[in-house]
């Protein structure tokens, strides 16, 4: 059998590739919708 | 030089893009509410992004990378500790519910409300110290790394590190948090896809099978004498890794990081609400996995393919071999999106940073001291002047000062000047309704000797990091506890 701790970090390594290739389209798409809504509510604010 | 036209073109476009983005966001700067927490406007996924952005500089990239040639994948294991830490953190609220509802802008001014003006102000000083020590080495870290990566002559090294650290300056002096949340969020974008790309190019360039058997190989033949001392490279448990001490300590230290590290706890204090908070830690957490994780795999690449290919080449280090690698390994085009990358990171980290600790600066230094308020012009000004000085701080101090030991050690352990004892204050003010002001001065002040200790004399006499950094944590919270017990009638009375 192989070594646990070796088959934890492959996990884990090929998991952190899959999770940032994930977060990167995710927060891409929603962060950026977030900042229009910000730079309205702030171009509001400062009007 | 290893850059190509195309390679310069997409570093270019990038950095063009990154200041108009920043310098575009000053016209909603009106005052530093504005300037120091966005208004207290940002939402979750603005949050994810620029939390993940600003803990993952180039430096991260350099001390993770460095921990993974000398540890293979068990130094990673802090990652694992921290993931776990954010969870924890971001499950119950611990800390940075009642710190965010408390509606401050940095934690010494929590101290205020809860303990006195003079503690807020002495927090803010070792709050100030030892952000501006942990960061001073950032930038040449920065610089090393683009200089072995792209072959640019080392004695550009000064000239590329003044020139980043211009641009950064420019947009986080004018445009603030504002500035810093978006430009956060194209570094973002950014640096996620350069270190997926690089990681999939590493491993199939030294090959998983590979990658495993040379680090066992080089482990075995340590043991049995035929080749220099290694660490385990898969147990961190191992007396040759970090080993059980070091992971306690560990433990304790990432916990107060999730709650105490100003720069983290700077998104929360700008997020919606508490709620808002909690939700970006525990979204980010299996992030920071990978913060150490895929770096160190890029080191432990390093170390593998230097090892089959003759050795570390003169010159090189376990710090410099990863960039070197990757500067053999990446193709054209990829090398400019991976630079790219690595300049989003540096330029997140120090403009998130320098932001930081000259808000610090500002409310819980200078303010407390003033007999009548500056007025929201003068306060802008002001703090820009600090974002600047910090800046030149940054410059010179990373011009001349050698580490003892480690980039990682060093880091934790001038965290560690304020961590333990921050720490310290702010769970027991939140927490322990017999805390007072007394056991407070002593835990700031205890807290400070075993990291300070280390800085001075590290070099002359052997401490372990673990050493000075638990003892800080440890003296702290005797501070606390017999500084509060024993004046509990005196700060009754007064």
């Amino acid at each position: 059998m192989k070594d646990p701790f070796i088959v934890f970090w492959a996990v884990m390594i090929f998991g952190s590739i899959a999770w940032y290739g994930f977060l990167v389209f995710y927060v891409g798409f929603s962060a950026g919708r977030e900042i229009l809504e910000l730079v309205r509510v702030l171009d509001k604010a400062s009007r | 030089m290893n850059l190509a036209l195309l390679d310069w073109i997409i570093i270019v476009v990038y950095l063009v893009g990154c200041l108009a983005a920043g310098i575009g966001m000053r016209k909603f700067v009106h005052g530093v509410e504005d300037f120091a927490v966005a208004g207290r406007e940002m939402r979750v996924n603005l949050g994810m992004a620029s939390l993940a952005a600003t803990e993952l500089g180039l430096v991260t990239v350099m001390y993770t990378a460095q921990l993974g040639y000398e540890k293979g994948f068990a130094g990673a294991a802090i990652g694992v500790i921290m993931c776990l830490a954010m969870l924890l953190v971001g499950g119950t609220g611990f800390v940075i519910e009642p710190l965010r509802n408390a509606g401050v802008i940095t934690i010494p001014e929590l101290f205020e409300k809860r303990f006195s003006k003079r503690i807020r102000w002495l927090a803010g000083l070792f709050v100030a110290l030892g952000g501006l020590l942990n960061m001073g080495i950032y930038l040449r870290l920065g610089g090393e790394f683009l200089v072995h990566a792209t072959g640019l002559p080392p004695h550009w090294l000064e000239w590329v590190m003044s020139g980043l650290l211009g641009l950064v300056l420019l947009y986080t002096a004018l445009g603030g948090m504002l500035s810093v949340l978006v430009t956060d969020y194209l570094q973002f974008l950014v640096m996620g896809s350069g270190i997926v790309v690089t990681s999939v190019l590493v491993l199939e360039n030294i090959g998983w099978d590979n990658l495993l058997a040379s680090l066992h190989s080089a482990w075995v033949g340590a043991r049995s004498g035929s080749s220099p001392p290694a660490a385990h490279p898969f147990n961190p448990f191992h007396r040759s890794s970090f080993g059980w001490g070091y992971l306690v300590w560990q433990i304790v230290f990432q916990i107060a990081v999730a709650t105490t590290w100003q720069t983290t706890v700077s998104r929360v204090l700008a997020a919606k609400n508490a709620d808002t908070a909690k939700r970006m830690y525990r979204r980010t957490a299996f992030y920071f996995v990978g913060r150490f994780l895929l770096p160190g795999l890029w080191g432990a690449a390093a170390f593998v393919y230097f090892t089959q290919h003759g050795g570390l080449p003169e010159g090189l280090t376990s710090l410099t071999a990863m960039p070197h690698y990757l500067g053999t390994l990446l193709p054209v085009g990829f090398l400019g999106l991976v630079i790219a990358a690595m300049l989003a990171a540096e330029m997140s980290t120090d403009s998130g940073y320098m932001l930081t600790w000259a808000t610090v600066i500002y409310n819980d230094i200078i303010t407390p001291t003033l007999a009548s308020p500056l007025s929201p012009r003068s306060q802008l000004l002001l703090t820009r002047a600090l974002v600047l000085g910090i800046a030149m701080f940054l410059l010179f101090y990373g011009l001349w000062y050698e580490m003892p030991g480690d980039a990682w050690d060093y880091l934790t352990v001038t965290a560690n000047i304020y961590l333990g004892s921050v720490f310290t204050l702010l769970v027991a003010g939140l927490y322990w309704p017999s805390a007072n002001s007394f056991g407070a001065g002593a835990a700031l002040v205890l807290g400070a000797v075993g990291p300070v200790a280390f800085l001075l004399l590290g070099r002359k006499y052997t401490i372990a990091p673990e050493v000075a950094g638990s003892s800080s944590f440890a003296l702290a919270a005797l501070g606390m506890i017999v500084g509060s017990l024993a004046t509990s009638s005196k700060a009754a009375e007064s």
